[in-house]
C-alpha cells in the first residue's frame, strides 16, 4: 500500500503524541511481512498467529487458546501480483490473487494457521486452494451460521468453535477453558470500546479525527491482541483531544460496500480531499461486526460467543437477512449518524456487496437519502475519476439537498 | 434555490489550480447579485502553493480593504487542502458552472480550461451541473501542454494567443497525444514553417478536442470559456472556427471574458455565500466564521 502523506493531517498535527501513534499504526499496516506479529510471536513463544479472511472471525475463541488471530486483508497497492493471477480468472476480485501472492511469497509466514470465514464462492475456493498450496500449515473453513435461531445455528456454531479449538489444541494451543474465553471476552468488549470511542469522536468532530485517521488506527488493531489494541486506541483518543481543530463545512457521509477487499489508503484521503467527512463506515467490519459487549461473566462463554455472532452480528451483505433488513439497517446508521448521503465503494466483482447495492439503493430512494456509487480494486492507482464523481455528489448534496 | 435571507455575505474564493492561484472577494445577497470587490491572480512557478494562497489572499484582502475574520465564508476549490483558512470546499466544476453565470449570463454551457485538464460543462440558469465530460489522461488539450510548446518556441506565454491570429496557413498538429504533438512541433520548425501557423494549428487542434467534448454533453447554446486559457484569443477564435465549421443543428457560440480566469474563484466565494445561508438556517453556526454567525 503506497500512502502518499495526508498532508491535511500531517501539516497540523505533526509532532504531537496522536501523530506518533498514528505513524505507528501506519507502520504496521504497511508492513506486508507482518512485523508485528513476528514480534509478538518472539515475546510469546510457542504461541501460535492464526490468519483469517475478512470479514468476521471469533477472535475471542483464538485469544482464549493463546493464539493471536490475524486479520489477512491483502496485499493492497504494494506487491505486484504474478503468480495469484494465475489461480483466479479475470472476472472476480483482487483480494484473493494478492492473498495467494502474498502466501506464495512468503510474507505470511509467520502464520500457523489460516481460517477462511465463510463470505463468497472466491473465499471458500481461496481456502480449499489453500489446503493445496501449503498442506503443511494448518487451515480451515469456518461455516458461519446462516439460520439465526439460537437452537439452530446458535448451536451450530458452537459446534464449530469447539471443533477450531480441538484442531488447534491438537498443533499446541492451550486447551479452551471458561476462564481463558471469559478473560478473552472481557478484553474483546475492551477493544470494542475503544473503537467506539473513537467512532463516536470522529461522528461529533471529524476534523479532529478523519477517518483516514481512524482506518489506519483500526486496521492496525487486526494483528494485535484485544488488549494490546485498546490500549493504543484509549491513548490515542486521550492525545487526540490536545490537537488544535476547527471544523470545515463538509458533507457527512456513510461508507457502504467495502467490508472485505479494502479500498486504497489514498481513495479514502480522496474522498476526504473532495470534501466528505466519512462519519460511518463498514471498512474493517470485522472488528465491529459484533454491535454489543458480550458478557463476560457468563456461565457458558462458549454459548454467549456463538450466540453474540446470532443475536447482534451486523446486518452486512454476508449475512443471508432479508433485503428490507438490510436497507433500514443503512438508513438507521444514517439517522443515527446525522449523515448527509451515503457512498457506496465496492470492490469491483465483490458479489455480496453488488448483490445487495440494488436493494440498499432502493431503500435509500424511498427514504430520499443520495447516494453515489464506484467500484475499486485494492491495487487502483488512478482516482481521478474518483474524485470527480465525489466531488460532484458532495456539492450537490450541499447545494442541491 | 430558496428565497435568500436579506443580508449581505462577505465571501472569499480561492481557487488553488495546478499553476496558478485564483481569489475573488465577493459581496452578495447569500450569492445574488454579486458585487466582486477585489481580485488577485498569481503563477505559483514552483513557490510554495500555501504561500502562494496566503499570498494573494492577503493581496486580494488589501485591495478589499478587508481582513480574514471579517469574512463569512472563505470557500477552496481546486487544491483545497492548499487553502488553510477555507470554511468549505467546492468542486472546482461546481465553482467553475457557478462563477461563469455571473461573467456570461447567457452561459448554458463552460469550458474550462486549465493547466492540467480541460472539461466541458452543461448548466442551467441557476447554474447547476446537468452533464460534464473532461479530457482524459493525455494533457494535449490543456493549457501545460502550450506552456511547453511556448518554451520550446521561445515564444513568451502572452504572445501566443495575438500570435496565432496572424496564422495564413496553420498546419495541422497530432490531436490525440501531447508527445507526438511536441514531436510534430519540432518536426514543424525544421521543415521552416512559420510560429503563428504552428501556433494556430496548436490551437485548431486544441479546439478541436474541445468541440467534441462539448458535443458529448449536448451543449447547443452559449458556451463561456473559463480556467487559465480563457485569456487565450488565438484559442478563443480557433473556437469559434471550429464550432462554425462543425456547426449543423445546433447553434453553438463560443464566448470569452476578461476576467474568466478567475470563474472558478468567483464561483466558490458565492457558493459560499449561499451556503452560509443555508447553514444559518440549519443552526450549523459552529462551521461558520464568527461574523455570519454572529
Amino acid at each position: 500500500m503506497t500512502m502518499n502523506p495526508p498532508v491535511e493531517t500531517e501539516a497540523l498535527f505533526a509532532g504531537d503524541r496522536a501523530s506518533a501513534i498514528l505513524a505507528t499504526a501506519r507502520a504496521m499496516v504497511e508492513d506486508l511481512h507482518l512485523g508485528a506479529v513476528q514480534r509478538w510471536k518472539a515475546a510469546n513463544p510457542g504461541g501460535m498467529a492464526i490468519g483469517y479472511m475478512p470479514v468476521y472471525a471469533p477472535r475471542p475463541l483464538f485469544e482464549a487458546i493463546g493464539c493471536l488471530p490475524v486479520s489477512i486483508l491483502g496485499g493492497g497497492d504494494q506487491i505486484d501480483i504474478i503468480r495469484g493471477d494465475s489461480y483466479y480468472q479475470s472476472y472476480i476480485c483482487h483480494i484473493p490473487r494478492s492473498t495467494i501472492e502474498m502466501g506464495l511469497g512468503g510474507h505470511l509466514n509467520c502464520l500457523d494457521g489460516m481460517v477462511f470465514p465463510s463470505l463468497c464462492d472466491v473465499i471458500r475456493n481461496l481456502g480449499g486452494m489453500w489446503k493445496m498450496l501449503f498442506p503443511e500449515r494448518w487451515s480451515s473453513y469456518l461455516d458461519l451460521p446462516q439460520n439465526f435461531a439460537l437452537h439452530l445455528g446458535g448451536k451450530f456454531y458452537a459446534s464449530e468453535l469447539t471443533r477450531i479449538a480441538k484442531e488447534l489444541e491438537a498443533r499446541g494451543a492451550k486447551p479452551l477453558t471458561a476462564e481463558n474465553l471469559r478473560i478473552a471476552l472481557k478484553n474483546e468488549n475492551r477493544r470494542r470500546e475503544a473503537i467506539a470511542v473513537l467512532d463516536d469522536l470522529r461522528r461529533r468532530e471529524p476534523w479532529r479525527l478523519p477517518a483516514s485517521d481512524a482506518y489506519l488506527l483500526v486496521r492496525a488493531g487486526g494483528m494485535l491482541p484485544a488488549v494490546e489494541h485498546a490500549e493504543m486506541l484509549e491513548e490515542f483518543a486521550s492525545a487526540v483531544m490536545q490537537r488544535q481543530a476547527r471544523p470545515f463545512d463538509n458533507v457527512r457521509v456513510v461508507l457502504v460496500g467495502s467490508f472485505c477487499e479494502q479500498p486504497p489508503f489514498d481513495l479514502i484521503r480522496t474522498l476526504e480531499k473532495a470534501g466528505c467527512d466519512i462519519i460511518e463506515d463498514d471498512l474493517m467490519l470485522g472488528l465491529r461486526y459484533i454491535e454489543h459487549a458480550l458478557d463476560a461473566e457468563s456461565a457458558d462463554p462458549l454459548e454467549t460467543l456463538a450466540h453474540g455472532f446470532i443475536k447482534f452480528g451486523a446486518a452486512t451483505a454476508s449475512r443471508y437477512i432479508g433485503e428490507e433488513e438490510k436497507g433500514a439497517a443503512l438508513i438507521a446508521r444514517v439517522k443515527a449518524t446525522q449523515a448527509d448521503g451515503v457512498v457506496f465503494a465496492a470492490a469491483s466483482f465483490c458479489d455480496p456487496a453488488l448483490l445487495d447495492q440494488p436493494m440498499l439503493e432502493a431503500a435509500l430512494d424511498r427514504a430520499k437519502i443520495p447516494f453515489t456509487a464506484f467500484k475499486f480494486a485494492e491495487n487502483t492507482g488512478q482516482f481521478q475519476v474518483i474524485r470527480e464523481q465525489a466531488g460532484a455528489f458532495s456539492d450537490s448534496v450541499k447545494l442541491w439537498f | 434555490m430558496i428565497a435568500p435571507v436579506a443580508k449581505k455575505h462577505l465571501t472569499a474564493g480561492i481557487d488553488a489550480g495546478s499553476s496558478s492561484v485564483k481569489v475573488a472577494i465577493t459581496r452578495s445577497e447569500a450569492g445574488d447579485h454579486p458585487e466582486i470587490l477585489a481580485t488577485a491572480v498569481q503563477r505559483i512557478r514552483r513557490r510554495n502553493i500555501v504561500e502562494v494562497v496566503q499570498s494573494t489572499f492577503a493581496a486580494a484582502c488589501a485591495e478589499a480593504g478587508v481582513k480574514t475574520e471579517d469574512f463569512d465564508y472563505i470557500a477552496s476549490t481546486g487544491d483545497g487542502e492548499m487553502v488553510e483558512m477555507r470554511t468549505g470546499h467546492f468542486y472546482s466544476m461546481t465553482a467553475h458552472a457557478r462563477g461563469a453565470l455571473v461573467l456570461e449570463p447567457a452561459a448554458r454551457a463552460v469550458l474550462d480550461v486549465g493547466a492540467l485538464h480541460a472539461r466541458a460543462i452543461k448548466i442551467d440558469a441557476r447554474g447547476k451541473v446537468l452533464g460534464h465530460r473532461m479530457t482524459g489522461q493525455c494533457a494535449s488539450g490543456s493549457g501545460q501542454f502550450l506552456e511547453n510548446i511556448s518554451r520550446y518556441l521561445g515564444v513568451p506565454l502572452e504572445d501566443i494567443g495575438p500570435m496565432s491570429l496572424e496564422a495564413e496557413k496553420p498546419e495541422q498538429v497530432s490531436s490525440i497525444c501531447a508527445v507526438l504533438a511536441e514531436t510534430d512541433v519540432i518536426n514543424m520548425v525544421s521543415r521552416g514553417i512559420s510560429t503563428p501557423d504552428i501556433l494556430k494549428g496548436i490551437h485548431l487542434s486544441i479546439a478541436g478536442r474541445l468541440e467534441r467534448l462539448l458535443r458529448a454533453i449536448g451543449a447547443d447554446e452559449v458556451v463561456l470559456l473559463t480556467g487559465g486559457l480563457a485569456h487565450d484569443a488565438g484559442l478563443v477564435a480557433a473556437l469559434r472556427e471550429v464550432l462554425v465549421q462543425g456547426k449543423k443543428n445546433v447553434q453553438l457560440e463560443a464566448r470569452s471574458h476578461e476576467e474568466g480566469i478567475l470563474a472558478g474563484a468567483i464561483g466558490a466565494a458565492l457558493l459560499g455565500a449561499w451556503r452560509v445561508d443555508q447553514l444559518v438556517k440549519k443552526g450549523r453556526l459552529e462551521l461558520l466564521g464568527a461574523r455570519a454567525a454572529a
